[in-house]
């Protein structure tokens, strides 16, 4: 075995190699695929807890609507004057929640981390394609973060027109306060985080394409590396389409341009905008904003294929379903976009046609569903943080995704849209079901990241909680929905029909409360666990991938000496006449004589002859 | 002696995954520019106009010049593989001198078309369509143009016939696909007014 190497880190001092490190070369330019996951990672938490606590923010004023917190006005200044948050406020809050949660968490914070992290050490790569691309892509990530959180700091406040950003209001500077200088800046953020978003993924696509060890054939690859490749292909086909509908909402904001704008009355002010179309907007973003759903909770479907199968000691059901599946949600998500337009006087034709795409996307969910828990079914389950985490996800996926057979129906649709039944279904669906995937990536990977484990113990305390209150807060929602309450609506004390749920807003708010104290368990588990936690040993989980087999300490390189040579599919768990109950990806059939099966041969002749020859000198005894 | 060759080999897969890199990008350029297009389509549909003017010829002959521009860029090419790299050189400045062309005629066919009023800020949003998109595309030439020149100083300070070959080659990806998607617009554009 070749013992040369190649990528040496241990020189501290005597920096005459080319890869001599200095504490900004390695933690903060650095073009290590590790440790730009874990700059992802850690911007993504951060991003997490601030939307977290705006949500808690609009929570209070929606559980009390009448009264005051004088605290708020503390901290909140003339958002919060007398203790109240403002109207324009509450608008401001809820948008940035949802932009923060989407784009920042879900997308950055979830893709940026477990791509950069997974592609190279999963499929034996050194490290991507273009690490500097990789690089820049954090960055652009970080500075469309710091500019979006900029718009606090403006005297009007940021951008309030719901993270959909519908004009005229996203459009007419005039229109209210959050119009001004904060929708300038979230232009201006999300057009730095697509171009972050665009290099992440081409570099992505191409590592995965073009980068594989030897042996790793697609049909080798984990279900996370197929997640994540077609995540990136998502991003690859429709962020430029929300380019291409900012870059004209920047025109119609900036230059005066009508693509968005008609027939607008501002008091008694006729505005000269003519013959741009407002639906268009929404054609365009859709576009974009469907892909975006799938874009968000494909990877943490990838993760808990993977962890499922690890902790079931069973091979995944279904590996080829599993992967058809995710490659039909791919397809199908970008044929859909109309059901979320059902209401702006679309040919009900059409809306037919878009509402029976949407709901063929069942078919594939449902198929990846059952496969999770065909795959737990008689398995020997271990329930590490990270399998609680990912059997979360299923439960979510399930609970919300039954709901999204309803809103996909256009006929109900017309009645829901705009309701809290909405809210609740894609909070539950996408929102803490991508959560819990990632978080179950995060207690999974941890020790791959860090070469330490996090505290089992603080990690099921951080479990129980989240998804109890989890379900106590967006399972609720359903019924405000269905009695016609409105999203985005400031004081439930303004119109009769709603008064009756203010109760239920109560218990919703101090489940949201709950939750977001749970989170506390997990951050303090985390950044102690980076530095105190117990050391981790080269492949804790007992998993078949192989990331597992490169040495605790993260190096440059990822493998000192060769890269690893793949023989086998990532999923021999519990295989009979196995030794152990898992053979990594990088063991020979010539090893595991004992277990090997005809159909691991894929009709190689040569290699059935001599299992047969095998068998025949071993295996009489056992008759 | 080991690691020099796996580094090698580490160089020609970087290469590869690269150029994979620039395809990549030319497919996310082109939904983009999809996108623009697909407005276009649908806003001529619900308003039953569209731009409804004559096109300034100074973009058929920046058309003109841009093809021209391909084919010298091809011929940089060709010399390249024949080893010829002064006449890979010269026919790199050729393409380069053809690109800036390019984009002073689309200035000057802006400018007559802001002399007969087609203004940007328009209420027909055909018409400041053609500036958005003809617009951009003149970004992807200037970034194009960065590529050339990246090559033409491969060529000056006599880069290895591999890494040669590899800043040539993602040159000619990426300015053969903004011609051709020139082209495409303004086909579009001729055919949708």
């Amino acid at each position: 075995m070749s013992t040369i190497s190649l990528h040496d880190t241990h020189h501290d001092d005597h920096g005459h190699g080319h890869h001599h490190e200095t504490f900004l070369t390695k933690y903060v330019f650095s073009q290590d695929h590790k440790m730009i996951a874990k700059q992802f990672l850690i911007t993504g938490i951060i991003m997490a807890v601030i939307a977290m606590i705006l949500s808690i923010l609009f929570r209070l004023q929606l559980a009390w609507p009448d009264k005051t917190f004088p605290l708020l006005e503390t901290f909140l200044g003339k958002w919060a004057e007398g203790g109240r948050i403002k109207p324009d406020f509450f608008l401001a809050l809820v948008t940035i929640h949802g932009t923060i949660m989407v784009f920042f968490v879900l997308t950055a914070g979830l893709s940026g981390t477990f791509s950069n992290l997974l592609i190279p050490l999963q499929l034996g790569a050194r490290d991507m394609a273009s690490p500097f691309m990789n690089m820049l892509s954090y960055w652009f990530f970080l500075v469309a973060c710091i500019i979006m959180m900029a718009s606090f700091f403006t005297q009007t406040g940021p951008a309030s027109g719901g993270w959909t950003i519908y004009p005229p209001l996203s459009a007419v500077p005039k229109a209210m306060p959050g119009s001004q200088i904060g929708m300038t800046l979230w232009l201006i953020s999300m057009v730095i985080f697509v171009a972050s978003s665009l290099m992440g993924s081409l570099n992505y696509v191409a590592t995965i394409l073009n980068m594989r060890t030897k042996g790793m054939d697609l049909w080798k690859m984990p279900l996370t590396i197929w997640a994540i490749f077609l995540t990136a292909v998502l991003g690859i086909l429709s962020f430029p389409v929300l380019v291409a509908g900012v870059v004209l909402l920047i025109f119609d904001r900036s230059f005066g341009t009508s693509f968005y704008l008609s027939d607008l009355v501002f008091g008694t002010e006729i505005l000269p905008n003519e013959g741009g179309s407002p639906i268009l907007w929404q054609h365009l973003f859709w576009f974009l904003g469907h892909p975006e759903v799938y874009i968000v909770i494909m990877p943490a479907l990838g993760i808990s294929s993977e962890i499922i199968s690890v902790n079931s000691r069973k091979p995944i059901f279904g590996y080829h379903a599993m992967v058809y599946s995710l490659i039909g949600i791919t397809v199908l998500s970008f044929i859909v976009w109309g059901h979320h337009m059902f209401v702006t006087g679309m040919n009900p034709l059409l809306g037919g046609v878009f509402m029976i795409t949407t709901l063929i996307i069942a078919v594939p969910s449902a198929v990846k569903t059952f496969n999770y828990l065909a795959t737990l079914w008689r398995g020997n389950i271990r329930f590490t943080p990270a399998m609680l985490f990912a059997i979360g996800l299923v439960s979510f996926f399930i609970s919300g995704g039954l709901t999204g057979i309803f809103l996909g129906n256009a006929s109900l649709d017309i009645n829901l849209h705009d309701t809290y039944f909405v809210v609740a279904h894609f909070h539950l669906v996408m929102g803490s079901a991508a959560i819990f995937g990632m978080l179950a990536g995060v207690y999974h990977w941890f020790p791959k990241m860090f070469g330490r484990m996090m505290n089992p113990k603080l990690a099921y305390l951080h479990f129980w909680l989240t998804f109890i209150c989890a379900y106590l807060v967006f399972f609720p929602l359903h019924f405000l929905g269905l009695d016609g309450v409105p999203r985005r609506y400031y004081a439930f004390t303004e119109f009769e029909f709603m008064n009756k749920w203010l109760t239920v807003n109560v218990f919703v708010t101090w489940a949201a409360i709950v939750a977001g104290l749970a989170q506390i368990a997990f951050l303090f588990n985390f950044f102690y666990s980076i530095f105190r936690g117990k050391k981790a040993t080269q492949n804790p989980w007992g998993a078949n991938t192989l990331e597992w087999t490169t040495p605790v300490e993260r190096l440059h390189g990822n493998w000192p000496g060769e890269i690893p040579t793949v023989y086998r599919w990532p999923y021999d768990y519990s295989k009979p006449g196995a030794a152990e109950d898992f053979i990594p990806q990088t063991v020979p059939f010539s090893e595991t004589m004992s277990s090997n099966l005809p159909h691991d041969f894929e009709g190689n002749e040569e290699a059935e002859r001599i299992q047969k020859e095998w068998e025949a000198a071993n295996k009489p005894v056992q008759e | 002696m080991v690691s020099t060759i796996q580094q090698q080999e580490e160089i020609t897969i970087g290469f590869k995954s690269k150029k994979f890199l620039v395809w990549l990008f030319v497919v996310s350029s082109t939904i983009m520019f999809g996108g623009w297009t697909s407005y276009y389509l649908v806003f001529m549909a619900s308003k039953g106009k569209g731009h409804g003017l004559v096109l300034p010829q100074y973009f058929t002959y920046s058309t003109i010049v841009l093809i021209a521009s391909s084919v010298f860029l091809f011929l940089a090419a060709r010399s390249l593989k024949q080893g010829n790299r002064s006449r890979q050189r010269q026919f790199l400045w050729i393409t380069f001198i053809l690109g800036v062309a390019f984009g002073v005629l689309q200035y000057l066919g802006w400018d007559s078309l802001v002399q007969t009023r087609a203004n940007l800020v328009n209420n027909n949003a055909a018409i400041s369509m053609i500036y958005v998109v003809s617009g951009f595309h003149l970004l992807h030439i200037v970034g194009g143009l960065g590529f050339i020149i990246n090559s033409i100083a491969g060529s000056y300070k006599q880069v290895s016939q591999e890494v040669a070959e590899f800043k040539q080659d993602i040159a000619s990806i990426f300015w053969h696909f903004i011609d051709i998607l020139w082209i495409y617009l303004y086909v579009f554009l001729l055919l949708n007014s």
